[in-house]
């Protein structure tokens, strides 16, 4: 049996002490941003890149590490995002409790789709994910009376936030937004890194690298990829319930359509499948690029540094089409990634290093 | 009872489409194990094509199928050689990513030259019908039907009597047996790819008259084509004929029985009592 | 590492150059580019493409900064946080779906930018208070009731039949349609929705076909208009009427359908021959730059940039001053008349006429209200040719 040793010995050795050190500087440092940087466009793309975090490191806990390869998680960040807008806005329920109600609800789908497709493996399981995804999909478009149907639902504002009498916030900037999102990265790290370290984590690395030898080491199958989906489900919902109180607005396309599901699993591959850095590394090409890209940052950058005159045919080009092309560069990047860099950016970089340590000792 | 035969019959026609479709799809699945969710883009690639060579040359596209087939095949057999063939031995969700991705691409490159406007290929024949005992029959769909019917018989003839076909065949059943026996899997990935290509734009070229273009379309007939495949069988050609009729029959009926909504629910819910129940599809053998 | 690609990511964000020109006045367009919006939404864009230039020739330069919201909610936020705490523009026009125009009126609201607008249908994004955010078109109510009131002064009706694609779209438009119907007494029969894109609506229309409706009521984007048209055709549904709520039915690939299409009624925010200043010359510059005809869209965008610019330029840019004029002013251009004012539960929205439009061989003609007819409404349906 072929458990992923490096990644263990990487986890339990050295790591953890440069690691830990590092990843609480990055926290102490993200923490302060908002202080230090008053741009609420700045913060806005800081929170999509949390949330693309939150949704890449919750689906790594079945994708990554239990390798099953769900391409449905719309489904369960859908059911988040749709729960806490229906409590919301047909019961005025405040929206923390709605994210918890979503977790409650994205479980129960969870169980659902466990108990379906966890007797199917490979491809078979991932058709069956995306079907189930589709069916939620499809009825939130017909169950008018709940969800409003193809209107979606549009929020009212929030509630402000209040313990004690004392209100917290009042949610009228982005500042609690930044920081509900940067708390729900590190609870998604914290219990991957959790899983990681614990039993749980061996059993589920065990799944992934051999199923039936998992299965004759006694590793109950069921049991443990239930667990992994659960998991992963939870987390995903939260981010979902995220996504909706800050856009206010969620319909069937936005938060339960293949794309999502596409989009979270984008996320993992690019930055590195099955590690904690991952879907870090991930968010970090994704969103920047493709905000730079929609934008005309990057056309601009470029004119900017003189390489290509603004006025001239190449630079009109790049201006007409780069903002087009967005989408067209990022299937590129996917195709790219996948070819020559199979394990990821991060896997890449790694190699690199790995590569130049080699070649000096 | 005319509503009834009216949506079998139509139901009927488009599921002949759907088969080739569905055919293609499970060629390639067959031969590389890979899901192709690329797979309706290429359909879009082939009504491209179609719609040009019969705004820009004037040929009929029923006409225009000859030179269609050929040349999506050699953009499948281009796309298997260049990128699928690299990540056979890949992680099934890598193969999917990249299919995934070169969809992605497809579908923007046809944005970017003919732009996202909805192109409609209207023929004298578009909207023409001929009626049987008061049912009314599409006269396109029923052209493209009968053209369907023949591309399948040619297949299984080719599938079962050629030398290619039975070495493809052997791949599907067992890569490396195949490889051992001395067949030249990569080669036979190659046609495999080619010929799925050629059925899913063959399957955009046929629809081309009664329907309509844009860059983006492919994505609806990729998820169909995937519930036809496994309701047939992956990798069985039989199989997907009648899954793709089954799910147009299913669609127009239910329509009209269950409503408009709610029928693509039925479609997924069939598609998971398949894949729980009988995953090997209605006509596949089981496979461990 | 991580941090250095934060880094990285800030770096490239504040690289990008502010253009400062001397009189020229910033504006935002946020529309869907691409996505699957986007063949709609390119009309809009050549809609403000021309504004622009006819802006410049009447001396009033505008640098607009596109956005792709991709059509996408969050995306279109992020186009407007960027709009407007980054570009400083004076004011937004878009975006173009309703879902879309729903977030940024938010935005809109909370960073005080004024945004027009165009072409979203949904009721609700006028109906919340928001002093910043001005909408050009009728909403989606208006679409249904113009077109029964065409239909109700040409003949009888007594029974209608809804066949409409299950988009925000067609959901909230026939929707204030049944409910206009039965106002109007008049009997609803069947109500069928579909998933748009799917290639075969035979076995639904021929449904309808068994229950003899007087009127048929379709809503559909885009180019299932012509497929729903022609199967209709197919299986023989031939009743008073066909009822084409906006978007699909104004389009002239449609129209240049003739022997499907002839006689269908849809309902518009606009059309080439209206009476309304500029419209028919609008038309004829938009063909001859573009190539292809313009939709109501493109002129609901058009419009839109021209007051919005103006009004921002005539005020240096000020943003509580644009939109004090915006919310002041009153203009007569292709749109018609056009006033931002609070009615009925709405505010900042254009009463705007919607026009019934018919096609007569092949071109679509005005037929009501009166005022702006071209041609007489031709009633019942004379059959398909």
């Amino acid at each position: 049996m072929a458990i992923n040793t490096k990644e263990n010995k990487a986890a339990g050795g050295s790591f953890i002490t440069t690691g830990t050190v590092l990843s609480l500087l990055a926290l102490l440092a993200l923490a302060s941003v908002p202080s230090v940087v008053s741009s609420p466009y700045t913060l806005h793309l800081m929170i999509l890149l949390f949330l693309s975090t939150i949704m890449g490191q919750s689906w790594n806990l079945i994708g990554g590490y239990t390798g099953q390869y769900s391409v449905g998680h719309a489904a369960y960040f859908g059911a988040g995002a749709y729960t806490t807008m229906i409590l919301l806005q047909h019961f005025q329920i405040a929206p923390w409790y709605g994210a918890l109600a979503g977790m409650g609800v994205a479980l129960v789908v969870g169980l659902v789709v466990g108990s379906i497709c966890f007797r199917l493996r490979g491809p078979y399981f991932v058709l069956a994910s995306i079907a189930v995804a589709e069916i939620l999909r499809l009825s939130a478009m017909n169950l008018k009376e709940i969800t409003n149907g193809a209107e979606g639902i549009l929020a009212t504002d929030l509630p402000p936030f209040s313990i004690g009498g004392t209100v917290i916030t009042d949610f009228s900037t982005k500042v609690p937004f930044y920081y509900i999102g940067l708390g729900l990265v590190v609870l998604t790290v914290v219990v991957t890194v959790a899983v990681q370290h614990s039993k749980l984590g061996y059993y589920f690395q065990a799944i992934r690298e051999d199923q039936d030898a998992a299965h004759s080491l006694g590793i109950n199958l069921s049991l443990y990829k239930n667990l992994a989906l659960g998991l992963s489900a939870v987390l995903t919902s939260l981010a979902g319930s995220f996504y909706a109180i800050y856009v206010g607005f969620v319909d069937p396309p936005t938060v339960l359509g293949l794309d999502i599901s596409v989009q979270i699993v984008l996320i993992c591959i690019i930055g590195g499948i099955g590690t904690i850095y991952g879907p870090v590394v991930g968010s970090l090409v994704l969103v920047p690029l493709s905000e730079g890209l929609r934008s005309n940052l990057i056309a601009s950058a470029i004119f900017e540094t003189g390489i290509v005159s603004e006025s001239s045919p190449v630079g009109n080009f790049l201006k007409e089409n780069l903002a087009h092309a967005h989408a067209l560069i990022y299937g590129i990047l996917v195709v790219v990634v996948i070819l020559f860099m199979p394990d990821g950016v991060l896997g890449f970089a790694k190699k690199l290093v790995s590569k130049r340590k080699g070649g000096r000792a | 009872m005319l509503v009834f035969s009216q949506s079998l019959i139509s139901g009927l026609l488009i599921g002949g489409v759907y088969a080739l479709i569905g055919i293609g799809l499970t060629i390639i699945f067959g031969v590389m194990r890979i899901i192709n969710f690329a797979h309706g883009d290429i359909m879009m690639i082939g009504m491209y094509l179609t719609y040009n060579l019969f705004t820009l040359a004037g040929i009929d596209p029923f006409v225009s199928v000859a030179i269609t087939i050929p040349i999506m095949f050699l953009f499948g057999a281009l796309l298997q050689k260049v990128f699928i063939n690299r990540v056979l031995n890949a992680l099934p969700q890598n193969q999917i990513l990249l299919t995934i991705g070169l969809g992605l691409i497809m579908s923007n490159t046809m944005m970017l030259i003919f732009t996202s406007d909805y192109q409609i290929l209207t023929t004298s024949y578009s909207s023409s019908s001929f009626r049987l005992f008061h049912i009314s029959i599409s006269q396109p769909l029923a052209i493209s039907f009968v053209i369907t019917a023949g591309i399948t018989a040619l297949l299984y003839w080719f599938f079962m009597k050629t030398d290619t076909g039975q070495a493809i065949r052997a791949t599907a059943q067992d890569r490396d047996a195949a490889q051992l026996m001395g067949i030249n899997v990569k080669r036979m990935s190659i046609i495999a790819f080619g010929l799925g290509s050629s059925l899913a734009g063959t399957a955009g070229a046929l629809i081309s008259p009664t329907y309509y273009i844009f860059p983006q379309i492919g994505s609806t007939f990729t998820l169909k084509a995937f519930v036809i495949t496994v309701l047939g069988g992956m990798g069985s050609i039989l199989g997907a004929t009648l899954g793709g009729i089954l799910i147009g029959v299913a669609e127009s009926m239910g329509a009209v029985y269950i409503s408009s909504g709610w029928k693509d629910v039925v479609v997924f819910v069939l598609f998971l009592l398949v894949l729980v129940f009988k995953p090997s599809g209605l006509l596949g053998k089981s496979r461990a | 590492m991580k941090k250095r690609f934060v880094a990285l990511g800030l770096a490239l964000l504040m690289a990008a150059p502010v253009a400062a020109f001397g009189a020229s006045v910033k504006i935002g367009v946020i529309n869907s580019i691409t996505g699957p919006e986007a063949p709609i939404g390119e009309n809009l864009t050549n809609g403000i493409k021309m504004a622009q230039e006819d802006l410049k020739k009447k001396g009033v330069n505008v640098d607009l900064v596109w956005e792709d919201d991709t059509g996408k909610p969050q995306i279109a936020m992020s186009a407007m946080e960027k709009l407007a705490t980054r570009d400083n523009v004076a004011g937004v026009v878009g975006p173009y779906t309703s879902a879309c125009s729903n977030a940024v009126a938010k935005l809109a609201q909370r960073y005080k930018v004024p945004v027009l607008i165009p072409a979203a249908a949904k009721e609700e994004i006028t109906r919340q208070g928001y002093m910043w955010v001005f909408r050009m078109n009728a909403p989606a109510d208006v679409y249904a009731s113009v077109l029964i009131d065409a239909a109700l002064t040409a003949g009888k009706p007594k029974t209608i039949a809804f066949i409409y694609e299950n988009t925000d779209f067609g959901t909230s438009t026939s929707q204030s349609a049944k409910a206009y119907a039965q106002k109007k007494g008049i009997a609803i029969v069947a109500d069928e929705s579909y998933s748009k894109g799917s290639p075969d609506y035979r076995s639904t229309l021929t449904k309808i076909k068994a229950k003899k409706p007087d009127l048929v009521f379709m809503v559909s984007y885009v180019a299932d208009a012509i497929l729903l048209m022609r199967q209709a055709h197919e299986i023989g549904l031939k009743p008073q009427a066909f009822l084409g709520g906006g978007a699909g039915f104004t389009t002239v690939q449609f129209a240049k359908e003739k022997q499907i299409s002839n006689y269908v009624l849809s309902s518009t925010q606009w059309t080439e021959d209206v009476s309304w200043p500029g419209a028919h010359d609008f038309g004829k510059r938009y063909k001859a730059k573009f190539g292809k005809e313009p939709t109501y869209h493109a002129a609901c965008a058009y419009e839109s940039m021209m007051i919005m610019a103006e009004t921002a330029a005539k005020n240096a840019g000020n943003r509580e001053k644009t939109r004090a004029g915006l919310k002041a002013g009153k203009w007569n251009g292709i749109m018609g008349e056009v006033k931002f004012a609070d009615y009925a539960g709405f505010t900042n929205q254009n009463n705007h006429q919607m026009l019934v439009e018919q096609i007569q061989n092949g071109v679509y003609e005005t037929v009501y209200p009166k005022k702006w007819a071209t041609r007489k409404l031709i009633y019942p349906f004379p059959g398909f040719k």
